[in-house]
């Protein structure tokens, strides 16, 4: 627990320095350059542009293929459960001062097009769902130990959905 | 890039290591026990499946044997038996049984996940993600955070549990009951 409280102490230290000097006036300049956030937090912030672009996904599937509702919104709501449990990690500054991620994966305008037939949805999902838990796993080793476990369950959760979403699943 | 570990730290990130391994080999052990125990209760295509399961975590016990022994240490034994988490009378609570161990595997997993060296992460994750990938095909749903969260023991989705309750044979006491029959595909 003291573990834990201490960790996302320094995350909010880190994450709201863009703040700080950003109300410091001339104390930019005899700052000099912010350091760099950590990087956790920078892992933190992909994994939830990753999960927040994942939801729109659904969130077009489901407006596309109104049918697959019943199946699809089971896992829509984990999604929904990683992206708390990931923001829950970073404290974050004031919208305008953060900086903007390299990846626009969350702010992309023009929300992801989704395939209008029930089979082309759960295989554009189910290939969505491989590459993000491919992605996470990726960032493992670069991650904390508490974060890389959340990490790592997210992304089995992900290859989960994968096999759920895979016509005839389970395959011998 | 930096120095290299004093040989306290090292003897701790060793011990680390062997602690987080024994753990998973400790829950590979109760499901190669467990499997024993659901594939006597489970018929075709479901047996067939735990058969392919039991085997999968008789290869990770191996291998988690050996790299303990790799790392000087002695790998726990197998118990003689172990108290199943509620009663296994047919298919139903059979594939319970499953989906359970396999949450426990995973969760001991996530132990390996915690440790410092690259290579044991990612085995550590990739055996994770093995074992939800087995318990979802169990249960027939996801969990939200595999690992992190061991749900209680509940029923399965209709259909799940399509095995007729066997005769099968009792748990034998003082050792693992026999690997379901049926052949043991990849």
């Amino acid at each position: 627990m003291g573990r834990g409280a201490t960790r996302r102490s320094v995350l909010a230290a880190a994450a709201s320095l863009p703040l700080a000097a950003a109300g410091c006036g001339k104390g930019i300049g005899a700052l000099g350059t912010p350091p760099p956030p950590l990087p956790d937090v920078a892992i933190v912030r992909d994994a939830i542009d990753g999960e927040t672009f994942m939801i729109s996904r659904y969130n077009a599937v489901l407006t596309a293929v109104p049918a697959l509702a019943g199946s699809l919104r089971p896992l829509v709501e984990q999604h929904q459960e990683h992206l708390a449990r990931l923001r829950a990690r970073l404290i974050e500054p004031h919208p305008s001062s953060r900086p903007p991620h390299p990846s626009g994966a969350a702010t992309t305008p023009a929300g992801p097009q989704a395939p209008g037939t029930p089979a082309a949805a759960q295989d554009y999902l189910r290939l969505a769902e491989q590459a993000a838990a491919s992605t996470l796993l990726g960032k493992i080793t670069a991650a904390p130990p508490s974060l890389a476990q959340l990490l790592a369950s997210i992304a089995a959760s992900e290859a989960t959905h994968a096999l759920l979403l895979t016509p005839g699943r389970r395959p011998g | 890039m930096s120095a290299s570990p004093s040989p306290s730290a090292a003897g701790a990130g060793r011990a680390a290591d062997v602690a987080a391994l024994q753990g998973a080999l400790d829950a590979e052990h109760a499901a190669v026990y467990g499997y024993g125990v659901a594939g006597a209760h489970l018929a075709g295509a479901r047996q067939k499946e735990a058969a392919r399961d039991w085997a999968a975590h008789e290869a990770a016990r191996d291998t988690l044997a050996a790299m303990i022994i790799a790392l000087g240490a002695q790998p726990v034994a197998a118990a003689a038996a172990y108290q199943l988490p509620f009663p296994v009378r047919n298919g139903q609570e059979a594939v319970m049984l499953a989906a359970l161990l396999e949450d426990r595997v995973a969760a001991a997993y996530l132990g390996v996940v915690a440790l410092s060296a690259a290579r044991l992460r990612m085995f550590g994750a990739r055996a994770l993600q093995s074992a939800a990938l087995r318990a979802t095909s169990w249960r027939g749903t996801a969990l939200a955070f595999p690992g992190l969260e061991v749900p209680a023991p509940g029923p399965v989705l209709a259909g799940q549990g399509t095995a007729q309750p066997t005769p099968g044979p009792s748990t034998p006491g003082g050792s693992p009951p026999p690997p379901p029959s049926g052949p043991v595909g990849g």
